[in-house]
């Protein structure tokens, strides 16, 4: 039943993708992660001629300036393309006037939200291999690759992802809101979570509101594991806290996510 | 005279209930400007400041620096959003209705630039002249240049908006303009880099935007105590830059009539 869904939800989604929604959606998304880096580029090679401060390499376990910029864009580019395809499907279901029929058919919610994000996962891998060429333009060298590392690094970042989406989509679905609610947290995100710059910058009281986002250990995760940094102990503290938070996420996410379906579905017609 | 600006009242009367009748409006002329504000300032602290190779720049003064950046972004930023804006006024069908009414339509362009850039500049200003009294120690300015130079701004601002609008009329598929002006804007314009800094080709590129030479000259008054004698190449690019773009949105307008006239359908095409 579930594997059905599961299934079913992935092949819709994807004629949904081929038919409906142009290709420039993809590419505002590729310019996004052009423009950041070029925003670097400029900044450290024009501007400060590559002077960085002594406390860089402290807090960011490397002295690459660029390379650090470069992963933690790849990362913010991934976690906005989950959250604008996994939280919106209800609300675009909503909108489209599928919501009620889909809600008739035997709905099975986790394998429904599975789906989106295996075919997410899919599209999305495609597009950061373009952004990481780009990166690799802009300077991005891989110091320490530890593949292991690497693959658990990927799969704890998904799980989280996966979980800041479910609270954003149920959000989304209760306030009927995408622009405000998703450019918010995307902006909350990119000043919290050390995309561009390391977190150890912020006032402290930032930092712990930081520390509830699941992507500031997945980007410090996948940073590591590409660029090295950080000790064996502490990676696998990082990897334990994110996996906790995450699952906070999705525990908190999918009850949460039947009381706002229920709302939306009383509040439809007005 | 007064029919036009009966008009120009009119359309920024329409524009301020379209936006203002929910309270979310603030979130995205407040908040957003400011958590990327505050973002990129966080976003210097890796280099050393000390070592800029601009002259008057320094650990102090950066947060000026940027804030002056920001807000100056700010408000062309929300001419770009409201001439996105403009382009549902085509989709929900009273684009065909304004083109029927005898009113003047650089004055609907206008009222709905001015009214865009008023409304979203209050904030923000009262933000930037609250920050810039917590460090008035960095500011060297004259007070009289710095109000001249920020009408001649504003100015700008508004003919960039007026333009933009009247670029938007012509097709319905215009999200691209929005990709390509948002962000390059924030980058190209000198906003967190100074452009005299950039490598030649992306000077080229800022020479396109307005906000180059208004926050180019923004900063010298406020930060470097220009006088009016040595801003006297930015007041003649600004008047260039005001005849260009008020000149090319009355020919815009001429050629977007004619053409739907042609074509027919404003709301189809």
């Amino acid at each position: 039943m579930g594997a059905k869904v599961f299934f079913a939800t992935v092949w819709k989604e994807f004629r949904v993708r081929l038919h409906a929604y142009p290709i420039s959606f993809m590419v505002s998304c590729l310019t996004t992660g052009i423009y950041t880096n070029l925003g670097a580029w400029l900044m450290y090679h024009c501007f400060f001629e590559g002077r960085l401060s002594s406390d860089f390499s402290l807090y960011a376990g490397t002295g690459d300036y660029m390379s650090y910029v470069i992963v933690g864009s790849c990362t913010y580019l991934f976690v906005v393309r989950t959250c604008l395809n996994v939280s919106r499907t209800l609300v675009t279901e909503l909108r489209e006037g599928t919501l009620d029929s889909l809600m008739l058919a035997p709905f099975h919610r986790s394998a429904y939200f599975l789906g989106n994000m295996a075919l997410q996962t899919v599209t999305t891998s495609l597009e950061l291999l373009i952004s990481v060429l780009i990166g690799l333009f802009f300077g991005l060298q891989i110091y320490h690759f530890s593949p292991g590392k690497f693959i658990i690094a990927v799969i704890l970042s998904l799980y989280g992802f996966f979980g800041i989406s479910m609270m954003l989509g149920c959000l989304m679905l209760y306030t009927r809101n995408t622009y405000i609610t998703q450019n918010t947290l995307f902006s909350l995100i990119f000043l919290l979570c050390g995309i561009t710059f390391p977190k150890e910058y912020l006032p402290k009281a930032l930092q712990y509101i930081g520390a509830l986002l699941p992507v500031t250990d997945a980007v410090d995760l996948l940073r590591t594991s590409l660029l090295g940094g950080m000790t064996a102990e502490d990676w696998s503290a990082t990897a334990m806290r994110l996996f906790v938070l995450s699952s906070i996420y999705i525990l908190m996410g999918f009850p949460l996510m039947e009381k706002a379906e229920r709302i939306a579905l009383e509040k439809m017609e007005g | 005279m007064i029919t036009f600006f009966k008009v120009v009242w009119g359309e920024a009367i329409k524009q301020h209930r379209n936006y203002f009748h929910s309270k979310t409006i603030y979130i995205s002329l407040f908040v957003w400007p400011l958590l990327s504000f505050v973002t990129a300032y966080y976003g210097y602290l890796p280099f050393e400041i000390e070592t800029a190779k601009i002259g008057y720049l320094n650990g102090e003064n950066i947060l000026i620096y940027l804030l002056l950046g920001y807000m100056c972004m700010s408000f062309f930023r929300s001419l770009v959003q409201s001439a996105w804006n403009f382009s549902f006024e085509r989709q929900s069908g009273t684009l065909e209705y304004i083109y029927l009414s005898p009113g003047n339509r650089f004055a609907v362009l206008l009222g709905n630039a001015l009214s865009s850039v008023l409304e979203s500049m209050i904030v923000m200003l009262v933000f930037g002249i609250f920050l810039m009294f917590l460090h008035k120690e960095v500011l060297r300015m004259q007070l009289g240049t710095c109000m001249v130079v920020f009408c001649l701004m504003m100015l700008m601002a508004v003919g960039w908006g007026v333009f933009l609008n009247a670029c938007f009329l012509f097709s319905r598929d215009t999200d691209f303009l929005f990709t390509i002006l948002e962000e390059p804007m924030e980058i190209f314009a000198g906003v967190k880099v100074p452009v005299i800094l950039f490598p030649g080709w992306a000077k080229i590129i800022s020479l396109i935007f307005p906000l180059t030479y208004a926050l180019e000259a923004v900063r010298e008054t406020v930060l470097n105590e220009a006088s009016f004698y040595e801003l006297k190449g930015f007041f003649f690019i600004s008047m260039m830059i005001l005849v260009l773009l008020f000149g090319g949105t009355l020919i815009t307008i001429q050629i977007v009539e004619k053409h739907m006239r042609k074509t027919g359908n404003a709301s189809l095409f």
